[in-house]
């Protein structure tokens, strides 16, 4: 048996233990029978070839997480605050702001989701229990709701954090995603969010893990007529880090503006894929992504933008750009564009540099020396990504957040 | 307070400077004129300390110390300033910011009192109006889209707020109109003080119009080839360096 093979009994073992009679069984079912029909990704799948699954031989695919009480240091970010500990809800939530419900996740709501790997199905074939949040029509829910997966465990395990946001129409909403905890846990993270008509969503997807923990992460956004989604991505490298990002801008007059930044230091690993999709006509997306990475860090970065045949007007834009703090840190970018119309607007760049030694020089005659320096530089080139986010309590903590990997 | 005793200097293995001498003690303003390529900007990078600047042979001491045994902020830490002839944009690092680390880093140093935030804005907005920027400029990058002559001025107001023992001033008129230059040389005039030296690497005399110098130095092929009082500039100006080289100048 190749270890990939046995990663994948493992896979079916965990989600068959997962059965169970509630109100997720037709889903867990159906997501075991994808899993017995997908493979387990390997290198020499395109999707993966430069993100290696071996530290999951270490037993994360063995055994599902236990239950967690303690909760972590959690940063004052929202005024309502979520804690859902190795994937399990709380037993009370918290009291909600006007024109928000929270719910538990049922087969009904989950009947449409078709994740992007085979880690979102494993998400759904083992599933406890997910969250689900809904907007009121025509409502602004005030203030910022703070969603935050807390995993923790001291041996490996897996747990399946599961959130699903539904925006009813012309309804807005401020949301933080957050992960945090510690230890050799994977956090198998599945994210729908569902952007009704002229809907506007704020969001932002906060990973935050310590460095020894292993992050598997698949978010989802579908955008209806209309909506407006402003959504960053924040995060530092640890053991494994893959997200897929997928949205589908599927009716007209969608705008979407996407941020990230993602640093690898040490010899942490960070793989981001990104696919945005025009389907409808007269959509507007906007991407900008922004990688460190220092000592033996490795970054991957994938951005596919999807133009489809009948999404004439279609206006497409996606940066990504790279820092290299050493000699041995590796990043490698690859945008991948495809376009079925004439019509459309569309730019993408990738760029890949070390720290400018006279901009270091620069700061250091100064006085500074040259750790700060460095620091000073690292968070200037990402800066101006963290800068644009419209919520200042996040802004602030995550430029000071950042800048400590700095 | 400057001490520089026959010093070779290279850049990538090439020697620039070839037995440099030069003493300037506190209180004086001393210019170092000479045509292109005879070395001006490579003496203010050695005595900066950047990288790929090599001292050869010979000595360089700042207040009886080797300055090559220290690092460029140590440098900057014990009171040398260099205001560079092509300031650098570093986007994304605020002016604010930067002149908070560079102050903080320099007063720690010299056992000073940090500044609290409001008393550092203050003399950040009061050193922006004695250079003529805007206090706008605090706000944005380092740099960042300034004009050449904006970049100059940003880098005489953090002279003002640093007060170095020993101001390099390498070629900062080169390049500015004459109400830059005035503004500029107004900066600098308000600085001297009798404890503090500043060195004026330039290639134009109309600098020394209006920042007196008490010693002007001729450098030509990595060496000093005359020095004299401020009268010597104007010899400069009128025969220009061909005089002193023997050669046809170039510039």
């Amino acid at each position: 048996m190749t270890p990939a093979e046995q990663l994948k009994d493992s896979v079916l073992a965990l989600a068959s233990q997962a059965h169970r009679d509630d109100g997720l069984t037709a889903l867990r079912k159906r997501a075991l029978k994808q899993l017995q029909l997908l493979p387990f990704p390997e290198k020499r799948h395109e999707a993966w070839k430069y993100t290696g699954l071996n530290a999951l031989t270490a037993g994360q695919l063995e055994n599902a997480a236990a239950p967690v009480h303690q909760s972590a240091d959690v940063p004052a970010l929202g005024d309502c605050v979520i804690v859902i500990g190795n994937g399990f809800l709380p037993e009370q939530l918290p009291t909600l702001p006007d024109g928000l419900s929270a719910l538990l996740l049922s087969d009904n709501e989950a009947a449409e989701v078709t994740p992007d790997t085979l880690f979102g199905w494993l998400n759904s074939a083992s599933l406890s229990g997910g969250l689900l949040l809904k907007t009121e029509r025509n409502r602004k829910v005030a203030g910022i709701v703070h969603v935050v997966f807390c995993n923790q465990s001291d041996a490996p395990c897996h747990a399946s954090n599961r959130l699903q946001v539904e925006l009813a129409e012309g309804s807005e909403l401020t949301l933080i995603e957050h992960y945090l905890g510690s230890g050799p846990v994977l956090a198998n993270a599945m994210t729908r969010i569902l952007a009704g008509a002229n809907s506007k969503l704020t969001h932002y997807r906060l990973q935050s893990e310590s460095a020894d923990s292993l992050h598997i992460g698949n978010l989802q956004i579908d955008q209806q007529r209309d909506s407006r989604v402003d959504s960053s991505q924040l995060m530092r490298g640890n053991v494994l880090r893959r997200n897929d990002v997928h949205v589908r801008m599927l009716e007209s007059g969608a705008t979407l503006a996407m941020r990230g930044v993602f640093i690898a230091r040490d010899k942490s690993h960070i793989d981001n894929h990104i696919n945005v999709e025009h389907v409808a006509p007269h959509c507007h997306s906007d991407q900008v992504y922004k990688g460190i990475a220092g000592e033996k860090g490795r970054a991957v970065f994938n951005g596919r933008i999807h133009i489809h045949p009948y999404a004439k007007g279609s206006d497409a834009a996606l940066s990504n750009n790279n820092m290299l703090l050493s000699n041995e840190a590796e990043i490698d970018s690859k945008p991948e564009l495809e376009i079925y119309n004439d019509d459309v607007k569309c730019a993408h760049g990738t760029t890949m540099g070390k720290m400018d030694p006279a901009q270091l020089f620069y700061l250091r005659s100064r006085g500074i020396d040259e750790g700060t320096a460095t620091r000073m530089l690292g968070t200037g080139f990402v800066n101006e990504t963290l800068l644009a986010m419209a919520d200042e309590a996040v802004r602030d903590w995550a430029i000071s957040w950042l800048g400590e990997a700095l | 307070m400057l001490e520089v005793r026959d010093l070779h200097a290279a850049v990538d293995g090439k020697e620039i400077l070839k037995g440099l001498t030069l003493s300037v003690k506190p209180g004086e303003v001393h210019a170092i004129m000479g045509p292109n390529g005879s070395g001006k900007s490579t003496l203010s990078n050695v005595l900066a300390g950047r990288d790929g600047y090599e001292i050869t042979s010979g000595e360089v001491l700042f207040e009886g110390k080797p300055v090559a045994d220290m690092e460029t902020e140590e440098r900057a830490r014990a009171g040398i300033f260099l205001a560079f002839q092509y300031p650098v944009e570093i986007p994304g690092v605020s002016n604010m910011e930067f002149l908070k680390a560079s102050l903080e880093a320099v007063r720690a140093a010299q056992g000073k009192e940090p500044l609290d935030a409001v008393s550092l804005l203050r003399r950040a907005r009061e050193a922006c109006q004695q250079v003529n920027l805007d206090q706008q400029f605090l706000k944005r990058g380092v740099n960042e889209g300034f004009s050449g002559g904006e970049k100059k001025r940003n880098e005489i107001m953090q002279m003002m707020l640093l007060e170095p023992k020993l101001a390099l001033l390498d070629e900062t008129d080169s390049g500015l109109d004459i109400d830059a230059l005035q503004v500029v040389a107004k900066g600098v005039n308000a600085l001297r003080s009798p404890d503090r030296a500043i060195v004026l690497v330039t290639h134009y005399q109309r600098l020394l119009d209006y920042i007196v110098p008490d010693h002007v130095h001729v450098l030509a092929g990595g060496r000093i080839i005359k020095s004299g009082g401020k009268e010597l500039a104007l010899e400069l100006e009128q025969k220009g360096y061909g005089w002193l080289t023997g050669e046809e100048e170039s510039a």
